[in-house]
């Protein structure tokens, strides 16, 4: 379980969550929320790369900041929303570096290091790329190779930043049902931003709306209402049953914003 | 992957025993048993000049991949966060002030290479400590340094001193003897050897700082153990011979054609690329002219010509990145 308690972060004098209090019992977690918002922040301040000025982060009752950045890594892993990776680095060496915390850094990743990391990309369907330079690979098999990254570091909680943005409409889908699917085989806990309220209603078991760094809502995928989004984008929208399953769709076009 | 760095290996011990045959003196090798002549010139004039050429070439060689790694940067080289300029200086001051010898020279530009990176880093940490903030501090305190170096050289007598410094800065490894490598070789091959040995962590390093971070490791405290290292590695290297130009930027390169990019074999071939590269150069200096020939004039000539090479070969690869 995923306790986050009364989190405080400030950039410079700007405070960009203030109070932000969540828990996430099981499966997949997902933050909606407006640009600016802090749903970024939130995710870095879990993953340990921002430091909250207050609050405090549990893992399964295990205090996060208590941990030295190899044990904290052993337990949360961190997919970020932009590919920073340089070099033409092979797929699976790029998969091999979420090995790390367990690595010696005087020594080299074991066979069964690289076992683990082949697996991982064989849970995703995407062995085939084993060999492949990742900068040639396309965008949605990147956003897969750095879950499969994520999987090999073998943390319980994975936190995804955007893990859709940059995507085509069908990667988008293939990239949430791999996560929705890994995080149920694998009895894992997923803490996802999101920007499109519909792949959160389809693939999300809990929902956490915030804005202007608070929580405003939280709940099941069912909170997701007319309401509650009107208040969360301050937007009109409608809800439409498509087959058995709801689609949230703009009801104002861009001419009245607010 | 390892079979590369065997072949390289096997190549570099070969160049090696070629190197000690290179010579204005031409004997077959087996005859410095005999002739105590010949055995000086092999095993007190060739042998220490050959040791000082691959070592410094392994040590420029591996604080270039290094420093392309930490600013996950191709061009990065061992000058990035103004070592070499401040050695540079360094170097020039000591000529200008004391009566020449080599230990003063050696020593000042050794100590003021390593302050010119101690300054980059702290500078980078008023600005925020980031890659980014490094590399503008390198460029600032590079800065400084040659404008200092520019001052000593208007300065300098035009008869005596000027050329001095205007050889020094041109590189050479004529006239290094033992006890020239005994104050520098350790540190170099120490260098080395951790940077070898802890050559897992450069790939991580190469990711940006938050997923390196994410992935366990404390990035500000390797990327210090790596720039600390390099430096060491650069400054020793250039106390011994002054400054060799390209060797640093070209060897990854090279490597990085052969041995792929990731570190675990990246580093390794790099060094062997290094030391080859230089001992080549340094065998072509020091026989292609009755006089000899500085060795950054070779390695320049050398460089640039394998480096755009290079970058053709890379053509379609870069293209797609």
């Amino acid at each position: 379980m995923l306790r986050i308690e009364d989190l405080w972060m400030l950039y410079g004098r700007k405070a960009v969550l203030k109070g932000v209090s969540l828990e996430l019992e099981d499966g997949v977690g997902c933050v909606l929320g407006p640009n600016g918002a802090g749903k970024t922040t939130l995710i870095k301040c879990v993953a340990g790369i921002l430091t909250p000025l207050r609050g405090r982060v549990y893992l399964d009752g295990v205090e996060l900041s208590a941990l030295s950045p190899r044990e904290r890594a052993k337990l949360v892993s961190y997919v970020p929303q932009e590919i920073s990776i340089k070099f033409p680095y092979r797929t699976l060496d790029i998969v091999l570096m979420g090995r790390n915390p367990y690595i010696s850094p005087f020594a080299t990743p074991s066979r069964r290091d690289e076992e683990i990391a082949l697996e991982a990309l064989r849970v995703l369907g995407i062995e085939h790329l084993a060999q492949s330079p990742f900068t040639s690979l396309s965008g949605g098999e990147k956003r897969l190779v750095l879950i499969a990254r994520a999987l090999a570091q073998g943390a319980r909680l994975l936190l995804l930043d955007e893990p859709t943005s940059f995507l085509d409409f069908r990667n988008r889908i293939q990239v949430m049902s791999v996560i929705r699917e890994v995080v149920e085989k694998t009895r894992r806990l997923a803490l996802i931003t999101l920007h499109d309220p519909n792949l959160a209603s389809m693939f999300c078991d809990r929902v956490f709306m915030l804005k202007n760094g608070t929580i405003i809502a939280s709940g099941g995928r069912d909170i997701i209402n007319r309401e509650t989004l009107k208040r969360l984008y301050e937007m009109d929208v409608e809800i439409v049953n498509v087959g058995g399953y709801p689609i949230i769709v703009p009801r104002t076009t861009l001419d009245s914003p607010s | 992957m390892s079979r590369t760095i065997l072949f390289l290996a096997l190549t570099f011990i070969a160049l090696f025993v070629v190197s000690l045959q290179v010579g204005r003196m031409l004997f077959p090798i087996w005859s410095a048993v005999s002739s105590p002549v010949y055995r000086t010139i092999v095993v007190d004039v060739r042998l220490p000049r050959i040791l000082a050429a691959s070592l410094a070439g392994a040590s420029l060689a591996l604080a270039g991949a290094v420093f392309q790694n930490v600013f996950r940067n191709y061009l990065a080289g061992p000058g990035i966060l103004g070592t070499t300029s401040g050695a540079a200086f360094g170097a020039a001051v000591a000529i200008l002030l004391a009566p020449l010898t080599t230990v003063t020279v050696q020593l000042s530009s050794f100590s003021l290479g390593l302050a010119a990176t101690m300054l980059s880093c702290s500078l980078a940490r008023l600005v925020g400590e980031s890659t980014l903030a490094l590399v503008l501090s390198g460029m600032v305190v590079s800065a400084l340094f040659s404008a200092g170096l520019g001052v000593i050289k208007y300065v300098a007598d035009p008869y005596n001193k000027l050329p001095a410094i205007v050889y020094w800065l041109l590189g050479s490894f004529s006239g290094v003897r033992w006890c020239d490598l005994a104050s520098s070789a350790p540190l170099m091959v120490l260098s080395a050897l951790l940077i070898v040995s802890a050559r897992w962590v450069l790939n991580v390093l190469s990711l940006s700082d938050e997923e390196a971070q994410s992935l366990g490791l404390s990035v500000r405290r390797w990327r210090m153990f790596f720039v600390a290292l390099a430096t060491l590695g650069t400054s020793a290297s250039v106390s011994i011979a002054g400054m060799i130009a390209w060797i640093g930027v070209l060897s990854p390169h090279i490597a990085r054609l052969v041995a792929g990019h990731d570190a675990r074999s990246l580093v390794p071939s790099t060094a062997l690329v290094g030391a080859l590269l230089l001992l080549a150069c340094d065998d072509i200096a020091r026989s292609v002219s009755p006089a000899e020939i500085p060795i950054s004039i070779v390695t320049h000539v050398v460089g640039a010509p394998t480096l755009f090479a290079i970058l053709m070969r890379r053509r379609m690869y870069l293209a797609k990145d």
